[in-house]
């Protein structure tokens, strides 16, 4: 009797001290964070700011059905989303396994190579894209040479689409790079001899070995990126100022600019955003749903 | 023990920071006034002339001027107003003038109302100081002009057969005519832009037009308007105007020759200068006017700002009494901003002095600023309202519809209209 | 951008590649303008005490949900995940409006405060304990180590390519933080790189020499930082300890 107690005690024990891990980091969240959702969340419910804000049930809300910009806005974001976040996430993976390889020389420098662009402030990166994108910039430069028209690429809507999913993987490959590099650490390398022993090439061993053993940190890279995109801000502001007309401008930034630039509608705003709130939460859910069991 | 020093210096550096960043309290001497503006070799270099013009009879008195990008102070601004908590204002800004009647109308406690400070606002020219009028009341001390001219390349020009005499108080039919002849002669576009609607808002506001009517919206079903939109797409059409969607690319289209010209607010001219190499080539002259328009003119305004007092300023009589000694009274002060800052008075007495009237040489031996002073005193009135920002932004929509899509003038006009309105009446 | 930094701004405008001879004039005029060192040794203060903390804060959460795991936990984990999926630009009035009640508008406090706790960071290093061998800390136990020990002693140790990764990126992300630090901070004295560089771009003419050379400046020490730590994520240890 007496040691199956003393188990239990124990249990309960470090049950406690794992809160007592926790607290610092949820305590500061709570406060910095959901306090301040939830200001913004009733934000939304209400009509103008502070004590002068009388409560306007969904009116915001409804707002948002008629809102055209919006409309634009929601299909870039999602556009950027579909098309950016997979691609990345698997070049990513592809990089981290290739720079894994013990054998490569030079390897710190390539590293830091393909982790700069996201270290870089964004004037020089936007400075970058912009000249590189220029009517008679070096992209139209190659087109021309390999005989293809030159194309107007911040004037036509859908190659200024282009050009910001183009940047935004040049940027965040490589920061998404470092996560899968130090997971690749925690797995133990003999795994990878055993493979190599019985006979798996490269492809096998990324799909059969990396990919499964770095689940949890895939996990952690689609959810970030997926809240990143959804959120997503300094493309559409510095590359391309959200033009041609409105047609690269992203949530985030139609949200700016109805706080911050032109007539200020906060309750508006505060409405868009718990918007991405939801759609980000939902997406998220469905992930952590596939991708976080622990077997 | 190695780690156990590693830990105690981190934790010394952590707690060493800490107890370092106790706010230091804002010094509270009474002959301080703070000051936010946003560039060392324009606004903040005559802040800090103005502050040295005014110790002379006031040693005590001292600036703290902060560098803020123009877009940061904005949102300061409304961070604080949106709080409630107004003690972090300066208690001067400076303030692009677009955005005093949003402001001022949105967060009028941010304001001090300078109607009744002292100031002489009769000495400043009418076009400019409406900017910065709201209700009547004044808002703003006016300071650097921002008077339309179209600058040309008189190399180019001649080139073509042309002088730069023929581009004088026309209209935009004649105007094409002779960008015609240039691009025909020499290949090059007449002009050069950043893209939006600015031009637009110019053509506008030269023919005496808004795109408000007696407080209304209106930008569907405004003539004047759609004349000026369609001019804007034929030139881009045309190959008469080349349109740089990029900042950094329009002013180097300028310094590289890739445009015979451009139009803008005079403030351009300092970036046209930096090509030094293109010294006595250039021109500045009047921009085009809209044709078939009654009161259309050659004149209109882009940019500029004025001086706002905060609702945080405790000494109001000090922060009055020294922009009425300097900004508003101070000649040569502004002479001296003028030589070494470029930046053109909208003080109308300081454009009297002498110095305004020497002639440029980067200018072929014009006398420039006495010219853009002219111009400026002829530009009409003209009131955006609170929502200049939302309809320029529309504006944008529609001229880069039209342009690049070959999009239905009215119906894009419609369209704006539409989203203005749905803006307002949220 | 490495030869812009070298050349005479009118020459970067008409796309000259090549390096220049103008660095020390730009950096002259970089000097006389911008307060260069102040930045710099605000940007590097704020940057390591938000990553010290940082790493501190998350790395003990993040061990917390996995190593003790349970419904509850799991449940607390997804919650907190919330906090970041909000748009900041919707949370700064009511972030702004908290500090001015409590008094603490234009304090370092402020600044490192909500910073130094993210979900990102704390899932992070929940992911990653999963990898941690479970057994390292069933025989510390057995050897009568605290729990907290276990954490400094094993856990800590074992994970450096984790905190390799972790401390890069909260420092880049620390030291590009623009928006927040300009809202809550309103002095001078509190520039920042960033802040430095943005100023450098606002005039009427950018002298795109001295821009060039401060973007680079600006750039230099989060590529230094990666450059040393990427070591770390190459030899794990977590084959060495068994």
């Amino acid at each position: 009797m007496q040691p199956k107690r003393k188990k239990m005690s124990l249990q309960k024990r470090h049950n406690l001290i794992g809160w007592a891990f926790l607290i610092p980091a949820s305590l500061l969240i709570f406060i910095f964070c959901f306090y301040p959702m939830v200001q913004a969340i009733l934000l939304s419910f209400k009509k103008g700011m502070g004590a002068a804000g009388v409560w306007n049930g969904i009116g915001n809300y409804t707002r948002i059905l008629k809102d055209k910009t919006f409309r634009q806005c929601l299909f870039n974001t999602v556009f950027y989303f579909i098309i950016q976040v997979p691609i990345m996430l698997l070049l990513a993976l592809i990089l981290a396994q290739l720079l894994n390889n013990k054998d490569l020389k030079f390897k710190g420098l390539f590293r830091t190579m393909i982790f700069l662009p996201c270290a870089t402030s964004l004037v020089s990166y936007s400075m970058i894209f912009k000249s590189l994108f220029a009517g008679d910039g070096f992209v139209n430069a190659i087109l021309t040479h390999i005989g293809m028209q030159p194309v107007d690429w911040f004037q036509n809507a859908w190659a200024a689409r282009f050009v910001i999913i183009i940047a935004l993987i040049w940027r965040w490959t490589g920061y998404n790079m470092v996560f899968y590099l130090s997971g690749l650490q925690n797995i133990d390398s003999s795994i990878y001899e055993a493979a190599r022993i019985d006979g798996a090439n490269g492809i096998q061993q990324f799909f059969k070995m990396t990919i499964p053993l770095l689940k949890p940190t895939i996990l952690l890279t689609a959810i970030m990126s997926t809240s990143g995109t959804l959120q997503l801000f300094d493309e559409s502001v510095n590359l391309t100022a959200g033009g041609p007309g409105k047609s690269t401008m992203t949530l985030a930034h139609y949200i700016f600019n109805i706080s911050f630039v032109e007539t200020p509608k906060f309750n508006y705003a505060a409405a868009l955003s718990v918007f991405i709130l939801v759609c980000v939460a939902i997406l998220s859910a469905i992930q952590m749903k596939v991708g976080d069991s622990r077997d | 023990m190695r780690r156990k020093l590693v830990s105690a210096i981190l934790a010394a550096t952590v707690v060493g920071s800490m107890i370092a960043a106790v706010p230091v309290a804002a010094e509270s001497n009474d002959e301080t006034l703070t000051v936010w503006c946003w560039d060392p070799n324009f606004n903040i270099y005559a802040m800090k002339q103005a502050e040295a013009a005014y110790q002379k009879d006031h040693p005590d008195f001292k600036l703290d001027i902060q560098e803020n990008v123009y877009s940061d102070i904005e949102t300061k601004l409304i961070t604080a107003a949106t709080s409630g908590d107004y003690s972090t204002l300066p208690d001067i800004f400076l303030m692009q003038d677009y955005s005093y009647h949003k402001d001022v109308t949105s967060f009028p406690d941010v304001f001090t109302d300078l109607t009744d400070s002292g100031i002489d606002f009769s000495s400043f020219s009418a076009g400019k100081l409406a900017d910065s009028t709201v209700d009547g009341k004044n808002y703003g001390v006016p300071f650097d002009n921002g008077a339309t001219i179209m600058a040309i390349r008189s190399d180019i020009v001649e080139e073509a057969g042309l002088t730069t005499d023929d581009f004088k108080d026309i209209t935009w039919s004649q105007f094409m005519e002779l960008a015609k002849t240039v691009k025909e002669k020499t290949g090059t576009p007449m002009l050069t832009t950043s893209g939006g609607s600015e031009l637009v808002l110019e053509m506008l506001q030269s023919a005496g037009a808004s795109p408000i009517v007696d407080g209304e919206v209106k930008i569907a079903d405004n003539e004047v308007l759609a004349q000026a939109v369609e001019v804007y797409a034929t030139l881009v059409k045309e190959g008469y105007m080349t349109e740089y969607t990029d900042w950094d690319q329009y002013i180097a289209s300028m310094n590289n020759g890739d445009a015979a010209g451009v139009i803008n607010g005079c403030w351009i001219m300092s970036s046209i200068q930096a090509a030094e190499d293109q010294s006595g080539n250039w021109t500045i002259v009047n921009m085009p006017a809209l044709d078939d328009v009654e009161g259309a003119t050659n004149y209109a305004n882009c940019g500029g700002a004025s001086w706002a007092v905060s609702s945080n300023c405790e000494n109001t009589d000090l922060a009055f009494d020294f922009l009425k000694s300097t900004f508003a009274a101070d000649v040569d002060l502004y002479d001296d901003l003028l030589v070494n800052a470029g930046a053109i008075a909208s003080y109308l007495p300081a454009a009297e002095s002498s110095v305004y009237q020497e002639a440029s040489d980067f200018y072929g031996g014009q006398k420039v600023y006495a010219d853009i002073v002219d111009f400026a005193s002829q530009v009409p009135a003209f009131d955006c309202g609170a929502y200049y920002s939302d309809i320029r932004s529309a504006l944008t929509d529609v001229v880069t519809n039209v342009v690049q899509n070959d999009a239905d003038i009215t119906s894009e006009l419609q369209n704006a209209q539409d989203t203005v309105e749905f803006n307002i009446e949220g | 951008m490495i030869s812009g930094a070298t050349n005479k701004s009118i020459d970067i405008v008409r796309g000259r590649l090549i390096p220049g001879s103008y660095l020390m004039e730009n950096f002259k005029s970089l000097t006389a303008n911008q307060n260069l060192g102040l930045a710099m040794f605000n940007s590097f203060r704020n940057a390591i005490v938000i990553t010290i903390l940082t790493l501190l804060i998350c790395s003990i959460a993040g061990y917390g949900f996995e190593i003790y795991h349970d419904k509850g936990k799991d449940l607390l984990m997804s919650i907190l995940l919330l906090a970041m999926m909000l748009p900041f630009v919707a949370l700064m009035i009511p972030l702004f409006t908290m500090f001015s009640k409590i008094g603490l508008v234009n304090s370092w406090m402020a600044l490192v405060l909500p910073s130094i706790s993210t979900p990102f960071m704390i899932m992070l290093f929940r992911q990653a304990s999963r990898s941690f061998p479970v057994d390292i800390i069933e025989a510390s136990r057995l050897e009568g180590m605290s729990e907290i020990a276990i954490f400094f002693r094993m856990y800590i140790p074992v994970m450096k390519s984790t905190y390799g990764a972790a401390m890069t990126v909260t420092f880049m992300n620390a030291w590009n933080n623009y928006l927040w630090p300009k809202v809550i901070l309103q002095n001078n004295e509190s520039i920042t790189m960033p802040m430095l560089v943005a100023n450098l771009k606002s005039g009427y003419s950018v002298d795109y020499g001295m821009l060039m050379l401060g973007v680079l400046i600006c750039t230099l020490p989060t590529a230094v930082i990666f450059f040393c730590l990427q070591k770390s994520f190459s030899n794990g240890l977590t084959g060495a300890v068994k």
